[in-house]
């Protein structure tokens, strides 16, 4: 029985630290698929002047479901009459800093507002902010992601020891 | 589709309290009242309806206008930027958004069209019947004469094409028709065009009346609003070629048009064998004539 009970403490322990990581791995793809959005709508909006709504509706499945639901909440305030709010763009993402949550919002509010050549260049300034959340995010989550999986299990070990 | 890109105060103010089907227009300009056209007359919008009082009217503002370029666009402005260069959006519906603003011209050509600052939504209504009576006058011996519709914007040019070609649809006159859509308004989709057109949406004319004669091989060609010097050239091509027309053009008195030093070639010419005057005199579509070549009226009114 008691072994019972320190296998499951064990993994909680590891399960806590695999939360924690998995927070920095969504922040990761998260930002890489932005990159990408934003790649993709350049090249449609210039070569075929795809609409946003087509645009958010065909982008890739897999990037779709990194977006952590951005692109329902961005396609569902296209199609109210509403003005976009970040309460509603960014519902259910809790792993943004402020300056990121500000940057996503100026990226949304921009989008469709211009013509062709001041859109296609926004879209490039924004990729590069990206690409740079991106790239710390990645680091980030090298860094503290798998250390977040590491100090769980030797959390548990801790755990198993001091009980054993 | 007003409702997806009106405010919905505004919307719901025209819905419920005036009527879709009797606006003819409908004016947004900053910061000013906004003005809905029924007929040949002027109104305030206001909470309670369509008013007087300048008090009580409801001002547009910028964003507001912005926004329903915006919408209009189907949250795409680059996507319609080719027509906002040329001053208008418009909708599928056939609903035409005039666009005033400030131009950006580059080396002498406009790129584009920033600080939305007025808005002109102009409604297409289908007025059945109202070409019939000027219809024996341009159809004579099963043939159509070329024929030219003038009159002030908003006065019923488009309104009087479309209804021009359902008759002839109507009446089983089986011409091959080449609707020249060039800003896309003619066509109210269903069967607002009859049974018997062919259609070519914003191609200019020349480029429209060379593919449309060639590939489509029409007796008729209809477009609207002749304007410019390639536009009479275009006129001439088809004329030359043997086909039909059916155009209209703005101009408020005979006496003003055949002052158009564009047109003069055409006149001189008699390339128009019937000229259909419209006004707003009884509201949009008023028939003041019709005259031959020789600028005679053919009919009394």
């Amino acid at each position: 029985m008691n072994f019972i009970i320190l296998g499951v403490l064990a993994g909680i322990c590891i399960f806590i630290g695999y939360i924690f990581s998995i927070k920095y791995k969504r922040r990761s793809s998260f930002f890489k698929s932005l990159v990408l959005l934003c790649q993709k709508m350049d090249v449609e909006i210039n070569y075929s002047r795809e609409r946003l709504k087509n645009l958010f509706q065909n982008f890739d499945d897999k990037m779709k479901k990194n977006l952590q639901g951005i692109d329902k909440n961005f396609l569902q305030y296209l199609e109210s009459n509403s003005p976009l709010q970040e309460e509603a763009l960014l519902k259910n993402i809790n792993f943004l800093k402020p300056n990121e949550k500000d940057l996503i919002m100026l990226f949304f509010k921009s989008l469709g507002r211009s013509d062709l050549a001041s859109q296609s260049k926004e879209l490039k300034n924004f990729e590069k902010r990206f690409e740079e959340f991106s790239q710390q995010a990645t680091s980030e989550n090298k860094k503290y992601g798998s250390l977040s999986i590491k100090l769980g299990i030797a959390a548990a070990l801790m755990l198993i020891v001091v009980l054993c | 589709m007003l409702k997806n890109i009106l405010p919905e105060n505004i919307y719901n103010i025209l819905a419920e309290k005036v009527s879709f089907n009797a606006i003819n227009e409908l004016r947004l300009r900053a910061d000013k009242p906004i003005v809905v056209a029924i007929g040949a007359q002027r109104f305030f919008l206001s909470e309670h309806g369509l008013g007087g009082n300048l008090d009580e009217a409801i001002k547009a503002s910028r964003v507001m206008i912005e926004d329903i370029i915006f919408r209009a666009s189907e949250c795409s402005i680059y996507s319609v930027n080719e027509q906002i260069k040329r001053g208008f959006i418009i909708m599928p519906n056939g609903v035409r958004l005039g666009i005033g603003g400030d131009l950006i011209e580059e080396q002498g050509h406009i790129k584009t069209m920033t600080n939305f600052q007025s808005l002109n939504i102009r409604i297409p209504h289908e007025i059945y019947n109202c070409s019939l009576t000027a219809f024996p006058y341009i159809l004579q011996e099963e043939n159509i004469l070329n024929t030219l519709v003038i009159s002030p914007p908003g006065a019923g040019k488009t309104t009087f094409l479309r209804d021009f070609i359902c008759q002839l649809s109507q009446r089983n006159y089986a011409f091959n028709v080449l609707v020249l859509d060039e800003r896309g308004e003619l066509d109210l989709g269903g069967s607002s065009l009859g049974n018997f057109s062919d259609k070519i949406c914003f191609a200019s004319k020349k480029v429209g009346f060379e593919n449309g004669i060639r590939s489509l091989a029409p007796n008729l060609i209809v477009t609207d609003e002749l304007g410019g010097q390639e536009d009479i050239e275009a006129i001439r091509y088809a004329t030359s070629c043997g086909v039909n027309l059916l155009a209209s053009c703005h101009s408020d008195t005979i006496e003003n048009f055949i002052k158009k030093p564009s047109f003069s070639k055409l006149i001189d010419e008699k390339v128009f064998k019937r000229y259909v005057l419209l006004s707003m005199r009884q509201g949009p579509g008023t028939l003041e004539g019709i005259y031959n070549e020789n600028f005679s009226r053919v009919t009394r009114l």
